[in-house]
């Protein structure tokens, strides 16, 4: 997969922490919603290359970024992306389970937006996804000076 | 182990000396991770001269266990067997390295001066005592020995007594001082290994290259600083290439980058852009958003911080002038709804001074408590360490580590830490102290291209060369006009009829 003209990517983990705070959105600029036009799934790990290693690298991965993550976020974002399995609530049981951990690896890590749009639920500024990166350099008129 | 006593090396010294009984996958761990070290000796004797030196390796191997006992008691000398190795007796030490069976070869490492072949042969002799029995083999031997030599260094690394002048002279009195000091041991582990690495990173091999890429043995230097390791997640706000981040990636972090141009992160074509690097190595892609750092809080969650390491190189003005978002007029004019998607937003000159302040503020906010930051800022000689560096309250500076370019120019890798939650309510005071010197302090990292270019007019010869460069440009320019002209034969270049 590697190997392949490797098509840029935005991840769930990155839509995650992506946020419209301008003025008018008044700090509830997220989720932007997504509108995918091509998405890319990588292998989900099973697959050629990965080791014990590998896995037990993605789980710690994940463990240690449990804490910073917006659920409902997460959960939302996915759905967008064709991912309705993920659960409406991280529970403890879960965030023991290294079943559970890795397959939350693969939505965060391995599903990718190629070319689409993130909206914000709040002004419906459209952010661009071109090539796998989003576009969030702002006009000229935008640039005033919010922060949230 | 062995001790050896410090007190006659100078304080700048290339080699350190430890007691430790370490096992050979912490070397070969820590020599993974390090970039810098050339290799990891057991010491097997050390002295002032090399003569003290074969010595002191000579009564090492003369030591075996049941002289145990006088060991313990031995403190004359500048060599004593370590108690630390524990059974280990010298014998058991040499022993295995001296059948026939083992291929070996002496290097010998003359720091700052250059020796003949015979000259170091000379050298090699005086340890001929420790007879090993296996063929010398010069290349890939099963054994590497090291004599190094060493000299007292100034503090760019070149000898402060040079052994030859510049037309390789001899020059006496300093061929007569003495050594510093002289080593003999065993190479453990090489930092060899991880040069065949770096020449795969080397930037010669890198499928994308822009006029900023950083060194990979720098960038790499910058990760340890920075303490990047797989389970990190690491952001460089002024991407460009990828060539840091690469190197985040290669310590197997997960990584983030922005880049005000689009340009930089398309890259050149299909082949040639910051993910055809991460390919090269067969790392995972990194996440590159278009975005310009002066507005990183309009984009992203302020809570909770999200990295653990921030390393970068910021646009200083001398080759990548940076740029951010909004208009050089005063008055902006919208951009209509339907043209939105594809205007190229204009931009504005961005002040050094303000792209240090907004990193230091990113950095604050989205760093983890002890997460670090870790970025490379050019400088003159009037720089002043103590009171020029930009500061932040929730920041703790750690570590500066200055490289000397030329003469004048010279680059700070400037390591800081988060020691303290970001609070939006002190923004302003924030912003407030970060040059304590007030402009003065920005304008010395912020103006350092005009100051290049006022030095180099400075130089003798400076006119004369400047107007040869003008008559290049301009012949060229009228070169290319007459190709024009003679490809579109409109026939209207001057007429001699």
């Amino acid at each position: 997969h590697y190997l392949s003209h490797p098509v840029p990517t935005m991840r769930l983990l990155t839509h995650n922490t992506l946020r419209n705070n301008s003025a008018e959105a008044d700090g509830k600029g997220f989720p932007l919603k997504i509108t995918c036009t091509e998405i890319r799934v990588d292998n989900d790990g099973t697959g050629e290359g990965s080791t014990a290693d590998d896995e037990a690298r993605e789980v710690a991965f994940v463990k240690g970024i449990l804490g910073i993550l917006d659920w409902p976020t997460l959960v939302q974002g996915a759905s967008q992306m064709g991912l309705k399995t993920l659960p409406p609530m991280l529970t403890e049981e879960l965030a023991a389970d290294p079943q559970f951990l890795r397959a939350l690896y693969h939505v965060l890590m391995n599903v990718h937006l190629v070319r689409g749009m993130l909206t914000c639920p709040v002004t419906g500024r459209e952010f661009p996804v071109t090539n796998g990166i989003v576009n969030f350099v702002l006009e000229e008129d935008e640039c005033e000076n919010v922060r949230y | 182990g062995t001790k050896f006593r410090h007190d006659v090396l100078p304080s700048v010294s290339p080699i350190a000396t430890s007691q430790r009984h370490s096992n050979l996958p912490d070397i070969a761990a820590i020599l993974s991770r390090c970039v810098l070290i050339r290799s990891v000796v057991e010491l097997w004797g050390a002295g002032t001269t090399i003569e003290s030196c074969a010595d002191s390796v000579q009564k090492f191997a003369q030591y075996n266990n049941k002289d145990k006992d006088i060991a313990d008691n031995d403190n004359n000398g500048d060599f004593s067997s370590s108690s630390n190795s524990g059974s280990r007796s010298s014998a058991s030490i040499l022993a295995p390295h001296r059948t026939n069976s083992r291929s070996w070869k002496i290097t010998v490492h003359t720091l700052g001066s250059k020796y003949s072949r015979e000259e170091q042969n000379d050298m090699r002799h005086q340890f001929a005592f420790l007879r090993f029995d296996g063929p010398v083999k010069m290349e890939c031997p099963d054994d590497e020995f090291i004599l190094i030599r060493e000299v007292a260094l100034d503090d760019k690394g070149g000898p402060i007594y040079p052994r030859h002048s510049h037309g390789r002279v001899l020059i006496s009195e300093n061929e007569a001082r003495p050594p510093v000091a002289a080593y003999f041991g065993r190479i453990l582990g090489s930092g060899r290994n991880w040069r065949s690495d770096l020449e795969r990173y080397s930037l010669k091999k890198r499928l994308y290259l822009g006029p900023t890429s950083m060194d990979a043995e720098l960038s790499l230097v910058m990760t340890n600083l920075a303490r990047v390791t797989s389970k990190s997640l690491a952001f460089d706000p002024f991407v460009g290439t990828g060539s840091i981040l690469l190197s985040c990636g290669l310590r197997g972090a997960r990584c983030v980058g922005t880049d005000i141009d689009i340009r930089v992160l398309r890259g050149q074509g299909k082949e040639e852009d910051v993910f055809s690097n991460f390919r090269q190595y067969h790392l995972p892609r990194p996440e590159l958003i278009r975005s310009d750092n002066s507005l990183y809080h309009r984009h992203y969650r302020p809570q909770p911080p999200l990295y653990d390491a921030i390393v970068t190189d910021p646009p200083y003005g001398i080759r990548a002038g940076a740029r951010k978002s909004g208009s050089k007029r005063d008055e902006v004019r919208a951009v209509a709804e339907e043209h939105r998607h594809d205007h190229i937003a204009q931009t504005r000159p961005y002040a050094v001074s303000d792209v240090m302040a907004d990193l230091l503020d990113v950095s604050a906010r989205a760093l983890t408590m002890g997460g670090r930051l870790v970025y490379v800022i050019p400088s003159m000689t009037d720089f002043d360490e103590d009171t020029d560096l930009p500061r932040h309250d929730c920041l703790k500076l750690v570590y500066t580590c200055y490289q000397p370019l030329s003469a004048e120019l010279g680059r700070r890798m400037v390591t800081m830490e988060k020691v303290a939650d970001y609070d939006e309510t002190k923004r302003e005071a924030y912003m407030a102290n970060v040059w304590i010197n007030g402009p003065e302090s920005a304008e010395k990292c912020a103006n350092i291209r005009d100051r290049i270019i006022e030095a180099a007019k400075q130089k003798p010869g400076y006119e004369e060369k400047a107007a040869l460069r003008r008559e290049k440009r301009r012949a060229t320019r009228e070169a290319k006009k007459k190709a024009k002209r003679e490809l579109q034969g409109t026939g209207d270049s001057i007429s001699h009829a």
